[in-house]
This record gives C-alpha cells, sequence and structure tokens, in this order.
C-alpha cells in the first residue's frame, strides 16, 4: 500500500507537469486554467505518503540502485514540506487569478510565464520529495539537482530586472552548490566505495580526510541554507519571487539543505578526529554569525519579503548552530535531534505563512485592520517563541541543551530571538506602510490562514517519534517569552529615535555587491591577462613559423642531396662495396 | 638459418602434375605475352582468361608443397648442373607475385584504352610475360647460374618496360636505370666469379656445405651486396628510382615497385644467409643506412610536389624496414624467438609492401587519369568526384603506415617485438618516426584532395574494373594482415 | 721465377691492358668505339689462347661485330644535321670527383688483388705470374672507375662493355673454363650485348628527341607544360 503511495506520490507531480504541457497544446488558451484544481493536487499525495509509517524501499534497476526510506527524520520532514507545498499551491490560486486572466485575455508574456511556473513548479516539487524519501547518493543528488534548477522558473517568474537579477544570484549560487556537492559526494563515495548516505556519513566521521569532504558538502548544502556568505541569494531572490514560490523557497527547499546535513554530516557520532572537531566549531560560529549578522543588516530593509529572508538566514543560523552542536557535543544529539526536527518544521510553516501574509497585506481582504494585522503578525511571533508551537520548539532545543548545560548557547539562542522579535516588527511595520486593499481572493486569505493554523499547532500534527516533543513547564515561560516584548520595545525605541533620521535602506543581498565587484574585477584581470597570453600566442606562433620556414629550408636545401646520389649511383656503389668488404674483413680477422 | 630458405635435399620427389605446373609457371606466362603482343588484347576478359591457368598452376605447385613438402627439380644440360627448388618461402612469393601480376595485367587493358598509348605499347605484353617468368623463375632457383640469367632478364625487361612510356624524361631515366642496373649485375658477377673460382660450384647447397669464413668469402659478400643493393634502389644507391616511376606506365610502376626490388632483395638476403651466417657489422651497416632510408625515404616523399614521386620515394623509405631487419635475421648469436619473429616479420612486410604498393600505384593512376595532371595540387576537389580511388589510396595508405589490420601492422608489430627482445632501440625508434613521416605524407595527400576551392567537373572517367583491381589488391594487403597465420604457415613450412 | 713469364700471355694482358685504358679514358668517341672493337677481338684471342674456342667465337660475333658495330653505326647516325655532334666528349669533371674516382679505383684494384692474392697463392710470391688475372683486376677496376667518373652516356656504356670483358676474363683465368664458367660467361656475354644494343637504341632515341645535350647523365630534360 505505501508503495502505491510512494509511486503515486512521485508520478503525480509528474503528470500534473505533463498535464501542463497537455493543456498548453490542446486547451485553447481563453478556456485555460492554469492554476487548476489538479495543479494545487501536486502535493497531496506526499502528504498522505507522510502519514503512511515508517517504510524502505530498495530498487536495483534506478540509477545507481535505489534505496529510499521513510524514517523518523523522513517522514516528519515530508510531511511538513508537503503541506507547505500543498498550501502554497492553494495560494498561488489565487495570487495568480489576476495574471491569469491577463493571459485568458491574450497577454502572451503572461502566458509564458504562467505556463513556465505551472510546468516547473511540479517538478521542483518532484525533486523535493525525491530527495527528502532518498537515501542513497544519485537519487539524493538527482532530486536536489532537480529541484535547485527546476526552481529557477519560480524565482525568474516576474521576469523584472529585478527578478533576473535575483535568479542570476541564485543560479550562481546554485551552481557552486552543486559543484561542491558533487565534488563532496564523489570524493566521500570513492574512499569508501558507498553508494548510500549512510556510508557517505560513515565516511565523514572515518576517513582520513573526513573533515575536508564534510566542508565541501556542508558548504554545498550550505547555499541552499544559508550559510552566511553563500547566503547573499535569499535577500535578493525572495522579495522578486512571487509570494507563493518564497513561501516554498524559504520555507520547504531551504529545509533541504539543512535535512543534507543531519543525513550525511557524522551529527552526535563520539570520538571524532580533531579536524571534524575544528571544522564542528567552524559550522557553530559560522551558524551564530549568521543569526546575529541577518538579524542586525535585516531590520534596515525596506522590503518585507527582504526583511524575511533576513529572518530566514538568522533562523537558519540558529539551525546551522545547532548542527554545529551536534558535531562538538556529540551526547546532546538524540535529544537535539527531534528539537530541530520541530524546530525546521514550525519555521517551514511559519515562514510560508508570513511570506504569504506579504501577500495578503497587497491584497487586503474586507476585514478590520487591526485583525488583520494581529493575524499577519501571529506566526512570527511564534518564531520568536513567544506562542504556541514556537514555545515548544524553543523549550525542546532549550531543554536539549539544558541537560548537558550548555547556557552559553541558550544564552546566544535566546538573543538571537530579540533579533527574530526585532525583525518581525520590522516586518510587520513595512507592512503596514505599505498596505493595500482590495482585489483580494478567497484561496489567497484562505491559504495564508490556514498556514498560520498549521504553524501554530505544528506540534500536533507533525508525525514526531513520541514522546519527543515536551511541554515547557510554567516557571520557563518567562525565560522563552522575553525576548518578544524586548525585542519590539527595542526595536520601537530604535525606530522612534532614528525617525529623525533619514537612515537610507542598505541594498538587499549585502555581500553579493562585494562579490560582484569582485568577480568584475577578477574578470577585468582575467581579461588583461588573456590579452597578454593572446600577445604571447601571436608571437610564440610568429616564432614557430619562423622556425618552421627555417627547418622547411634546411630539409629543402637538404634534399637537394638527392640528385647528388642519383648522379653518382656507380660511385656509391663502389663505395659500398669497398666499406662492406672492410668490414667484413676487420671483423673476420 | 639456411633450411629457411629450402636449400637442403628433398624426400619426396615431385608428381607429375607438379612438373607440368612448373612448366606452365614458367613457360605461359612467356607464351601469353608474345600471344598479347599478337593480338594486343583491348578488353578485360581475355586477360583474365589468359591469367586463369597460370594461377592455376601456381596454385598446384602450393597445393603439392603442402602435401609433399620441399620440391626439387635437378638437370644436367652439357655438364652444367641446374637446380629449381619450391621452399614454403619461395612458394609464397610466387604467389604474390602470380597474384599480383595478374591483377596489373587486368588493370592493364583498361588503363591503355585511356591513355591511347604510341606504338610501342605491342612491346608491354611479352615484357611483362618475360618478367614474371624470369621473377617465378628467381623465386625458384637454387644455383647461381639460374639465379644469374633469371635476374639479368628480368632487369633488362623492367628496363624496357619503364621506357615504354617514351618521354625523353622516362628515356633519360632509363638510360641511368639501364647503366647502374646492368654494372650492379657486374659486381653481382663479379662476387659469384670469386665464389665459384674459390668453391668450384654455382649450387647453392653445395656452396653452403663448401663455403668457409675467409677474405675471399668476404670480398665475393661485399661485392653481391653492393650489386643487389643498386638493383634494390636500397639508400643511398636509390637514385635512380623516382625519376624512373615518376614517367612510367601505371600497371608498370606498379609491377616494379612490387615485385621486381623485391627479387634483388630476396638474393641478397638468401646469399648473404650463406655466406656470411654470423657476421656483426656488415648488416649493422644495412640496418643503419635502412634508418636512413626510413628517414629520407618520408621526407622525400612528404616534400614531393607529383603523386608518383611521393609513392616512389616512399618505396625507399619502406624498403628501410627491410633493411632495418638485416642484423636480427643474419647477425651472430641471436636467440630463436627474435629470429623467428624478424623473419616472419620481414618476409610479411616485403609482401604486405607489395600488394599495397601495387594498389597505391593503381589508385594514383586512376586519380591522375582522371585528373589529367600528376602533380599533387590537381588532387584538389577529388574527394568529392573520386572518393573510391581516394579510399583505394588510403587502404593502401593504412598498409604502409601499419595500422591495423594491415599485413603492415603486422609485420611491424613482428619486427618491433623482434627488435625489443634484441634491445636494438634506435631501429625502434626509426620505425616509430616512419611511421609519422608516413602519415604525415600520406595526409598531405588527403590534404590536397579535401580542398574544396578548386573545383572541377571535367574528370575523365575511368574504365571498368580499373578501381576494383586495385581495391582488391588493397584488401589483400588488409587480408594478409587479418589473415596472417596462413603465409606464416607456408613460411614455416620450410622446416617442416 | 722471371723465367716462368709467358710472353705471349703477357704481351696480351699488356694489349688487352692498353686497349682498356684507351678505350675507357679517350675523349674521341669514335676512336674509342674502335678500340673497343679492337679490345674485344684480343678478349676473343684471350679466350682462345684459354682454350675457350666458343667463347672466342661468341666474344668476336656478340662483343666486336654486333656490341662494337652498333656503337659505330649510332655515332656514324646521329642526326648531327640539326646540331653540331659532338664526336668528342667535352663535359668538364671536377677535380674532387677524379680524386675521389682514382681513389675507389685504387681501393677495388686492392680489394680484388686481396681476393685473388688469396685464391691463388702463387701471386703472393710474384705479380705477374698471372698476367691475365692481373690485368683483369685492373681493367675491372678502371672499367668501375671509369663508370662511374664519366657523365657522357655513350663512356659510360662503353666503360661497362669494357668492365664486363674484364669480369668475365677474370672469371675465367681463376675459375678455368669449367662448362659452369663458359655458360656463365655465355649468359654475361649475351647480356652485355642485350643491354648495350638496348642502350645504344636508347640514346640514339634520345639524341634523335632532345639534342645532344641529353647525352649528358646530368641533363634534365624539360619537363613539357601540363
Amino acid at each position: 500500500m505505501s508503495s502505491l503511495l510512494l509511486v503515486v506520490a512521485l508520478l503525480w507531480p509528474l503528470f500534473v507537469a505533463g498535464s501542463t504541457v497537455w493543456c498548453a497544446y490542446r486547451v485553447p488558451v481563453q478556456q485555460r486554467h492554469f492554476i487548476s484544481m489538479l495543479w494545487v493536487s501536486a502535493a497531496w499525495p506526499a502528504l498522505l505518503l507522510a502519514y503512511a509509517g515508517d517504510v524502505q524501499w530498495t530498487m536495483d534497476a534506478w540509477m545507481l540502485g535505489g534505496y529510499w526510506e521513510l524514517n523518523a527524520l523522513s517522514r516528519p520532514w515530508l510531511a511538513f514540506t508537503a503541506l507547505l507545498w500543498s498550501m502554497a499551491a492553494f495560494h498561488a490560486r489565487g495570487y495568480f487569478a489576476d495574471e491569469q486572466r491577463q493571459a485568458q485575455g491574450g497577454n502572451a508574456s503572461a502566458q509564458r510565464r504562467l505556463q513556465r511556473l505551472t510546468l516547473l513548479w511540479p517538478l521542483t516539487l518532484l525533486g523535493n520529495i525525491l530527495l527528502i524519501v532518498a537515501q542513497d547518493i544519485a537519487s539524493f543528488y538527482f532530486g536536489f539537482a532537480l529541484m535547485t534548477f527546476a526552481a529557477y522558473a519560480l524565482v525568474v517568474h516576474n521576469g523584472t530586472p529585478a527578478a533576473k537579477l535575483g535568479a542570476k544570484a541564485y543560479l550562481v549560487l546554485a551552481v557552486i552548490g552543486e559543484g561542491l556537492i558533487l565534488g563532496g559526494f564523489l570524493w566521500a563515495a570513492g574512499t569508501s566505495d558507498t553508494l548510500t548516505l549512510k556510508g557517505v556519513r560513515d565516511t565523514l566521521a572515518t576517513a582520513d580526510h573526513g573533515a575536508w569532504m564534510a566542508l565541501l558538502l556542508w558548504l554545498g548544502l550550505g547555499v541552499k541554507a544559508g550559510v552566511i556568505g553563500l547566503h547573499v541569494w535569499l535577500p535578493l531572490a525572495h522579495p522578486v519571487a512571487p509570494a507563493p514560490a518564497s513561501a516554498v523557497l524559504s520555507g520547504a527547499m531551504i529545509k533541504a539543505g539543512l535535512l543534507g546535513w543531519l543525513t550525511v554530516l557524522p551529527l552526535g557520532m563520539e570520538s571524532l578526529s580533531p579536524a571534524m572537531m575544528q571544522f564542528g566549531n567552524v559550522v557553530l560560529v559560522a551558524g551564530f554569525a549568521a543569526a546575529f549578522g541577518a538579524a542586525l543588516y535585516g531590520i534596515w530593509q525596506s522590503h518585507p519579503k527582504a526583511i524575511l529572508a533576513y529572518s530566514s538566514i538568522s533562523q537558519m543560523g540558529m539551525l546551522t548552530a545547532l548542527v554545529g552542536m551536534g558535531i562538538v557535543v556529540p551526547a546532546v544529539w538524540p535529544a537535539l535531534l527531534p528539537a530541530i526536527i520541530l524546530f525546521a518544521g514550525h519555521h517551514a510553516l511559519a515562514k510560508g505563512a508570513l511570506f504569504m501574509g506579504t501577500s495578503v497585506s497587497e491584497h487586503m481582504p474586507k476585514w478590520p485592520t487591526s485583525l488583520l494585522f494581529l493575524l499577519i503578525a501571529l506566526p512570527g511571533i511564534s518564531l520568536t517563541g513567544a506562542l504556541a508551537a514556537g514555545m515548544f520548539s524553543k523549550w525542546g532545543v532549550k531543554h536539549a541543551l539544558y541537560e548537558f548545560e550548555q547556557e552559553r548557547i541558550i544564552a546566544l539562542l535566546t538573543w538571537a530571538a530579540m533579533g527574530t522579535a526585532a525583525l518581525v516588527t520590522v516586518c510587520v511595520w513595512r507592512q503596514w506602510q505599505q498596505r493595500q486593499r482590495g482585489n483580494s481572493h478567497s484561496f489567497q486569505w484562505g491559504a495564508w490562514l490556514a498556514a498560520l493554523i498549521a504553524a501554530l499547532m505544528t506540534p500536533l500534527w507533525l508525525p514526531l517519534p513520541e514522546g519527543s516533543v515536551i511541554a515547557p513547564p510554567l516557571n520557563e515561560w518567562l525565560g522563552i517569552i522575553w525576548p518578544f516584548p524586548v525585542g519590539v520595545v527595542g526595536m520601537a525605541l530604535g525606530l522612534l529615535a532614528l525617525r529623525r533620521f533619514d537612515v537610507p535602506t542598505p541594498p538587499a543581498g549585502d555581500w553579493w555587491w562585494g562579490y560582484h565587484s569582485l568577480a568584475t574585477l577578477g574578470l577585468s584581470a582575467a581579461r588583461l591577462l588573456a590579452a597578454r597570453c593572446g600577445r604571447g600566442k601571436t608571437t610564440s606562433v610568429a616564432l614557430a613559423l619562423k622556425g618552421e620556414r627555417w627547418v622547411m629550408k634546411g630539409v629543402l636545401r637538404g634534399l637537394s642531396v638527392e640528385s647528388w646520389m642519383r648522379q653518382h649511383g656507380g660511385g656509391l656503389m663502389m663505395a659500398l662495396a669497398v666499406l662492406l668488404a672492410l668490414l667484413l674483413i676487420w671483423e673476420g680477422q | 638459418m639456411i633450411w629457411r630458405f629450402g636449400l637442403y635435399d628433398n624426400t619426396f620427389d615431385p608428381l607429375w602434375m607438379t612438373d607440368w605446373a612448373l612448366a606452365a609457371v614458367l613457360l605461359l606466362p612467356m607464351v601469353f605475352g608474345a600471344l598479347g603482343a599478337v593480338f594486343r588484347p583491348s578488353r578485360l576478359l581475355p586477360v583474365a582468361l589468359a591469367c586463369l591457368p597460370i594461377l592455376l598452376a601456381g596454385g598446384v605447385m602450393v597445393l603439392d608443397y603442402q602435401q609433399v613438402g620441399l620440391l626439387r627439380w635437378q638437370w644436367e644440360v652439357a655438364g652444367i648442373e641446374l637446380t629449381l627448388r619450391l621452399s614454403g618461402l619461395s612458394a609464397l612469393m610466387l604467389l604474390i607475385t602470380q597474384w599480383t601480376a595478374a591483377a596489373v595485367a587486368v588493370y592493364t587493358p583498361g588503363y591503355l584504352r585511356l591513355t591511347l598509348p604510341n606504338a610501342s605499347v605491342r612491346w608491354l605484353w611479352p615484357l611483362m610475360g618475360l618478367l614474371v617468368s624470369a621473377l617465378s623463375l628467381i623465386w625458384l632457383a637454387a644455383d647461381l647460374l639460374i639465379l644469374y640469367a633469371a635476374l639479368e632478364s628480368m632487369g633488362l625487361a623492367a628496363v624496357g618496360m619503364l621506357l615504354l612510356s617514351g618521354k625523353s624524361a622516362a628515356l633519360q631515366a632509363g638510360m641511368r636505370y639501364l647503366l647502374l642496373a646492368l654494372v650492379g649485375s657486374l659486381a653481382f658477377l663479379l662476387g659469384v666469379a670469386l665464389l665459384m673460382s674459390q668453391w668450384g660450384t654455382l649450387d647453392l647447397i653445395a656452396l653452403e656445405a663448401r663455403v668457409e669464413p675467409e677474405p675471399l668469402t668476404w670480398v665475393a659478400a661485399a661485392l653481391i651486396g653492393a650489386g643487389l643493393a643498386l638493383k634494390a634502389a636500397l639508400f643511398p644507391l636509390h637514385g635512380w628510382l623516382t625519376p624512373v616511376h615518376e614517367n612510367a606506365w601505371t600497371p608498370v610502376s606498379a609491377l616494379h615497385a612490387a615485385l621486381v626490388i623485391k627479387a634483388s632483395l630476396y638474393i641478397l638476403m638468401m646469399l648473404w644467409g650463406i655466406l656470411l651466417p654470423e657476421t656483426l657489422f656488415a648488416p649493422r651497416l644495412v640496418a643503419w643506412l635502412g634508418m636512413l632510408a626510413i628517414v629520407w625515404g618520408g621526407l622525400v616523399a612528404w616534400r614531393a610536389d607529383s603523386l608518383k614521386t611521393l609513392i616512389a620515394s616512399s618505396t625507399v623509405g619502406q624498403l628501410g624496414y627491410l633493411m632495418v631487419a638485416f642484423p636480427l635475421v643474419l647477425g651472430p648469436n641471436i636467440a630463436p624467438l627474435p629470429l623467428s619473429l624478424a623473419w616472419d616479420g620481414f618476409w610479411l612486410h616485403l609482401m604486405g609492401h607489395a600488394l599495397a604498393k601495387a594498389a597505391m600505384f593503381m589508385a594514383a593512376g586512376n586519380l591522375i587519369i582522371a585528373t589529367g595532371e600528376s602533380s599533387l595540387k590537381a588532387l584538389a576537389g577529388t574527394s568529392r568526384r573520386l572518393p573510391l580511388s581516394l579510399l583505394i589510396f588510403g587502404m593502401a595508405a593504412v598498409t604502409l603506415m601499419g595500422l591495423p589490420p594491415s599485413a603492415g601492422f603486422t609485420a611491424k608489430w613482428l619486427l618491433l617485438q623482434s627488435m625489443v627482445l634484441t634491445q636494438q632501440w634506435l631501429a625502434v625508434a626509426a620505425l616509430l618516426a616512419g611511421t609519422l613521416l608516413t602519415a604525415a605524407y600520406v595526409f598531405r595527400v588527403f590534404r590536397y584532395s579535401f580542398d574544396e576551392t578548386a573545383p572541377r567537373h571535367d574528370y575523365q572517367p575511368l574504365a571498368p574494373g580499373m578501381d576494383a583491381v586495385a581495391l582488391c589488391l588493397a584488401v589483400a594487403a588488409f587480408a594478409l594482415g587479418l589473415l596472417a597465420h596462413f603465409p606464416l604457415g607456408l613460411l614455416h613450412g620450410g622446416g617442416a | 721465377m722471371i723465367a716462368s713469364i709467358d710472353t705471349v700471355e703477357s704481351g696480351l694482358a699488356v694489349c688487352l691492358l692498353m686497349t682498356a685504358i684507351g678505350c675507357l679514358f679517350d675523349r674521341h668517341l669514335l676512336r674509342a668505339c674502335w678500340l673497343l672493337v679492337l679490345f674485344a677481338l684480343l678478349m676473343s684471342t684471350a679466350w682462345w689462347y684459354l682454350n675457350a674456342p666458343w667463347l672466342a667465337l661468341v666474344e668476336v660475333i656478340l662483343g666486336s661485330a654486333l656490341t662494337g658495330g652498333g656503337f659505330i653505326y649510332v655515332l656514324r647516325t646521329l642526326p648531327s644535321q640539326r646540331l653540331w655532334m659532338p664526336r668528342y666528349d667535352r663535359t668538364r669533371v671536377e677535380w674532387p670527383h677524379r680524386l675521389t674516382k682514382g681513389l675507389l679505383i685504387i681501393a677495388w684494384s686492392i680489394m680484388l688483388g686481396v681476393a685473388t692474392q688469396f685464391l691463388l697463392p702463387d701471386m703472393a710470391l710474384s705479380l705477374t705470374a698471372h698476367p691475365l688475372i692481373l690485368s683483369s683486376v685492373v681493367i675491372v677496376s678502371l672499367g668501375m672507375g671509369a663508370f662511374a667518373l664519366h657523365h657522357h652516356l655513350m663512356r659510360r656504356l662503353m666503360a661497362f662493355n669494357v668492365l664486363g670483358s674484364g669480369v668475365f676474363l677474370m672469371l675465367a683465368g681463376m675459375a678455368g673454363t669449367s662448362p659452369s664458367a663458359q655458360a656463365l660467361i655465355t649468359v654475361g656475354l649475351l647480356i652485355a650485348w642485350l643491354g648495350s644494343l638496348l642502350g645504344v637504341l636508347l640514346l640514339r632515341q634520345l639524341v634523335h628527341q632532345e639534342g645532344s645535350a641529353a647525352l649528358n647523365d646530368e641533363y634534365a630534360p624539360v619537363r613539357p607544360p601540363s
């Protein structure tokens, strides 16, 4: 039964993609529903699959031998991923209603864009599902690559220059990331002759250069997960992508990188090499740097989705730090892993709801504005840990860390939560400033509301192992909640204080511009070098030609000996006879 | 060593049918040649029919050899002993000679019809018949008198054939060839005279038994070597070869390059095998000259302006490979394995080269007839118009370059193995350099032929069968490499 | 030892040598031809002296009459009206060329001399023990050298004839006149005659087509523009 479900879960998105192509050729554009209910249903079988229980499949015919599994890690992951994809698809039905009308009205560019989106959305989803269930390298990598490259269409959808820039940044980083991942996988697989992710994980733990392989994989997967330095595509791509696309990008796909880490990095394994411990520290530091840096930079942004992107970087930074803990303090891992899954699931839905909220604030339904903005703010508040599921996930992490007395880490996480609170404040405030009324669609706000509710109730529906969700005791509530009001008040005060000054908005994408100018510099240097090389080539070719002429002249002069030999055949024969006779006599005597 | 040439007593007498086959092999070519002078066949069929009995007779002899082993004939005429014998090697050479000559003969009517030659054409057929008879006699001869007579008749017939085109350049080149060939055979005769005076016999078996290493033998060997080297166009005595081929008719060139010069080389190998079984320096000298020949022939061919010069110079280089094998076959203290390898490689290369060179000359002749010019530049555009002729040229070139699966490859492989076993690295280097040079001049031809800038459309159509014959020879050169066990079996059969 | 010198043989040898040298190195072609005829007649005498009357007859017919006659016939019928017929070889030969050929002649003489010494041990005691063989050795060396030295095709052809006769004489002198040797010599004579005939006809055709300049071996005919 579950095998059938798996097949359907994987084939259904493919079928949906095929049906869009079919419609493009068969259905006249006036009657075509780009975002049909069939299209919306793409992720449903996967969602069902997540609740079908733990299963394993092996398929020898698939690529290098497929080994797929739904276990304690991949099941909840698949659940929140598929749920978010479903919500986002619903949201998209409302979000793109306007564009669909334009397309049906004969706007060719809108048709093209929608066609592209509807074709590649299910493919992205397919990649995402595949990488979650995959336990062998080939399937994982295939799914990851499919998701990465198909998602390009999601980012570039609008076709504006900003969208193109965002898509470019996304693609550049994605290619770098794919290269790093492939390098890491090949190195690990070649070292220990393994084809499964578990084998890679063992290799990383035991091999001589395991830390370097781990670094490659961490960075490669980190492009998706927004490791500091590789995060630059997020604030560039998110503001320009359509809200549902942003939701899945930030909610589901960003978590694919995290899932990759959880699967391949030797987390919670004892007696690792010193190099690996060093690597763990690097991960830890990078995580907190992202958590704080993104918050500090994000609050100055003006575009709500850019702020949310920085918030994602910040949140992922915290998760990165927790992953680092798994290497540095392996004992904490068994307790930490469910907390991380809960954190990830909650963040996925909450961030999805926040992104959908940005589109709701731009097309406000006729509700009381204050109620609406309270709802918009709710998932953010939950993210800070001050509410509902957020409290559970925060407490889960804290609880695990408390047990091993990692107070410093807890403190850092708490301060980071203040950053989150500040970001959420700025985001809601910016949304308030940019709010627009009208043109709302029931699917749009309906999906948003559903995602909101799902986010707040994450522990209830996420198929986590028994007993891994612990309710925070009452006396700890204050410790969990306080960063939120402090962050909000601090931010509000700061904003009031700075009201007088006209603080320019720093560009989204922070380091991208640094990379950009560096790359430009490098490019011009390469051009200079190429010109230099071209000159060198010209000279050497000329030299070689000169040499060839000289040699050829010599050869031709030498060949004139041929006519000499022709005329002195008789003499040469005499000489040869004498020479032979002399040689023979000399040898014989 | 000498048993490989079949110079020992036989155990069984030849069958009566073999005697008739021998007579047919030696006499029929001359008879049909004379008939050809009278009837001047202008079609392919009568020529092919005339070739058939000769080929059959040759086949009968080879079959008999395979059944009985070495065949030997001896007559005494007026106190002079004449001896013939058929060993595995001579059987093989006989087959190659007959089939190559038959291919050339079948090719000739078409060629003559297209080129409309002068009146001297009537001489072609008898001279060709004489040449084939003389060649067959050389492979069979087991005494020096027959050898000398056959060598001389072959030489004169070859000169006569080369002169037939009647151009001044051909006459000039032919005159030089005639003089050098005559003087070369006199040097050979001088050596024979010395041998005969000392050991009192012309029979090779008796000579082998009596000969001893002493200065007279050495001087005789040197004279014979120099004379035959001149006739075989071994470097540096090859000067006459290129102009002769440049101006001769295509079938004549094919026959000459394929067989005539090989006959002198065969005699040289055989006589030195008898006279100098254990010497080091003389074969070494030949080998060094051979290395020079490989490079020199390749360079000349590479810079050649005309197609026929290119092919003739390539012959010089290819002969170099055979010269390089001399110390492997003749030198002292050679282990049996490298000796056997070199022996096989030597003859396989000789035969492969014969087939390939004949095919190449025919293909080149077809190209020259079609374009009306003999220069390389005239080949521009032939790749599209004459793909078959070019293909045959390429196939023959594959054999010359020694690429698999040709006979050239098998032969070179055997030679290389032998050289590596005896650690003659210089020879290995020369062999590889020769291959590169061969590739260079072959691809130069193809570069010209694939030049599309000068489109021409007035190509002379070829007569039927002209390409087919050349193709058969080129394929035969391939087959010799692929089915090398048959010729090698015959070669080894000499010791059975 | 001196007494053992056979005066007839010595005289014959000296005459042969003198005519051979004259024939080989006379630049006047017609005179050289006549000297060749004379040389052939002397050769037949030598055959007679060596008890080979059959060979003497063949030599008279082939060597003297047919070959020499052929040479003289060609020289007389060369189309002298077209050009001034060179009855005289005016080709210049450089000194290094002459020197090397001279050295080669000496080398060949020594080489053949060494060989004959081994063959006939009494030659080691007195060089003049076998004057005919001695002269044949010199004739062979000179003939070879002259062949390599000259550029004039006709002179080269004559040098070949002299060389051939020398070789036959050497063969007969050393190996005796056994049937095998006689057969070998007969074949050689026949071939030499055929070769000379072919050569002479070729020369005639060449001069006819290209003029007398073509008689020089180094002459390169102008290729007709194709």
